[in-house]
């Protein structure tokens, strides 16, 4: 009875803050309503005695949605986030792609053989996901892992402070240019313009 | 007798809370004015906070133009509640639990990884500058202390073969985690400073911006999100107690007063380093985390799987 009236309300929780994401006028609100949303997801998983998974997604989440805001406030040229935006465009495709994914997910949910089966009492889930994690598959999630893992110490190494250009703040000159053009000329613009910056929003 | 330990154990949160609290406001007040050559009164320091709570109640409330009001007004709410969770996957004695999971420690790394959405949403909400700056910093601190943080607690899970923090406790029966794995304590403490941005990592609600996160918020909110921080301070120090210096075990005196010493012996450091250590630039810290602790708590975990494997033969 109480797991049934938990489930039903974090299923409306979850649906609800779905919706909100895409009602929200601010990068951050439309993360944090994506959060709570995904949080609700993660009970439902520890009420199916996915009690590991559902955790752990709420821990990856908090700080992924937080990072996710940041990443889209800093593109929109907006740093406080506030600044009214829609989170909705090209309404009449937006709707048929809605209408025909939420018609695909509903039909499998419908019409699709889900097991009947209730796991057997005794079982340690979390066990189960180490050992599926790092037996069988282990080849596959350690490749993985380890590409992204390079994957983000390159964007580190890209975008650093103390970048292969030279410092970021100090302004820096790209190695082509200094080829292409007369070593005084490029000294020269570096002096008077350390930081040529083209702003995406000047011609909006 | 199942419902009424579950009763006693969310009664025994809500004490070691307020107790928790209002220990950690006294010790501050007390190192404070030792450490400023002041002559320290421990029974005016007993009033102190007490005094503070009023006067910031009685004050008229401020607020800034366009606030996202209903997140600015979660901010404290969520930290409270997340230090709280926290503070309930500690067990306090055998059986003594009010988060009976089998992933304890998975539980407390959820709650202490959603503190970064607390602060920011905190600095964000006001639409003012310096606190917005605050709540940025607070991200560039968050991810700097939470794989330290992270990482060091796997390791200290290791011996145990077990996410649960209970069977953490009883592997260290015979030797406690703080002398078989001695990185991971120091790591641990420091992780647990930035996760309640205290002291030397106060950087969101650094004085060199005014108070940063917290400058616009005044009133209830105010209070709560002080009380708030001392939490999660104390949620630090009790899972620090069960981890590394064995919880509840040790000789004479029941299991409960052993975790309530140990959780003290670590708060009041803890506490301390306000009045001892500068705070530190938040880039400075960045690089030093990811540059040094980062790779120190892998060498931890390394050393404790070693150990596992060694101890499997």
């Amino acid at each position: 009875m109480i797991l049934n009236v938990t489930f039903w309300a974090f299923s409306a929780l979850a649906v609800f803050s779905g919706w909100r994401v895409f009602r929200a006028d601010s990068m951050v609100r439309a993360a944090y309503w994506l959060l709570v949303s995904f949080a609700a997801v993660g009970i439902i998983l520890v009420l199916l005695r996915a009690e590991f998974l559902g955790l752990i997604l709420i821990l990856m989440m908090g700080g992924e949605m937080t990072i996710m805001a940041v990443f889209m406030v800093a593109f929109m040229m907006n740093p406080a986030g506030l600044n009214p935006m829609t989170m909705v465009h090209r309404n009449s495709v937006a709707i048929v792609a809605g209408v025909v994914s939420f018609l695909a997910v509903a039909a499998l949910g419908l019409f699709a053989r889900f097991p009947v089966a209730r796991a057997p009492e005794g079982v340690d889930p979390t066990r189960k996901l180490g050992v599926e994690l790092l037996g069988n598959s282990m080849l596959v999630f350690q490749t993985a892992g380890v590409t992204l893992l390079a994957a983000m110490i390159a964007a580190i190494a890209i975008s650093s402070a103390r970048g292969r250009y030279g410092d970021a703040d100090q302004g820096s000159v790209e190695p082509d240019q200094m080829v292409t053009a007369p070593a005084g000329d490029v000294a020269a613009a570096a002096a008077h313009d350390p930081a040529p910056v083209t702003s995406p929003g000047a011609h909006q | 007798m199942n419902a009424l330990r579950v009763v006693i154990a969310v009664l025994s949160v809500g004490t070691v809370s307020v107790a928790g609290i209002y220990l950690a406001a006294w010790v501050d007040l007390l190192v404070g004015r030792a450490v400023a050559g002041l002559e320290v009164r421990p029974l005016d320091a007993l009033i102190a906070p007490l005094r503070w709570g009023a006067a910031t109640a009685l004050k008229a409330r401020t607020t800034t133009e366009r606030p996202d009001a209903e997140t600015w007004a979660l901010a404290p709410a969520l930290l409270a509640a997340l230090a709280a969770v926290g503070l309930a996957a500690v067990p306090l004695a055998p059986g003594l639990l009010a988060a009976d999971v089998a992933n304890g420690i998975v539980l407390f790394g959820a709650a202490m990884a959603l503190v970064v959405v607390a602060v920011f949403l905190q600095g964000w909400s006001p639409n003012s500058p310096l606190p917005m700056i605050g709540g940025y910093r607070f991200i560039a601190e968050g991810l700097s202390y939470e794989i330290p943080l992270a990482v060091v607690l796997i390791a200290a899970a290791l011996p145990a073969r077990s996410l649960a923090i209970a069977p953490i406790v009883t592997s260290q029966e015979h030797l406690w985690n703080i002398v078989r794995q001695p990185l991971g304590l120091p790591l641990y403490l420091m992780a647990g400073l930035g996760l309640a941005f205290w002291g030397p990592l106060a950087l969101p609600g650094g004085q060199d911006l005014a108070g940063g996160s917290s400058l616009e918020t005044s009133g209830v909110s105010r209070i709560l999100w002080r009380l708030a921080q001392l939490l999660v301070l104390v949620a630090v120090a009790a899972m620090g107690a069960a981890v590394f210096l064995g919880g509840w075990l040790g000789p004479l005196f029941p299991g409960a007063a052993w975790m309530i010493v140990k959780t003290v012996i670590l708060l009041v450091p803890l506490i301390a380093t306000r009045h001892f250590v500068a705070r530190v630039p938040t880039e400075r810290y960045v690089v030093v985390s990811w540059a040094i602790l980062i790779p120190l708590s892998l060498l931890d975990v390394f050393i404790a799987g070693i150990q596992a494997l060694v101890a499997a033969r």
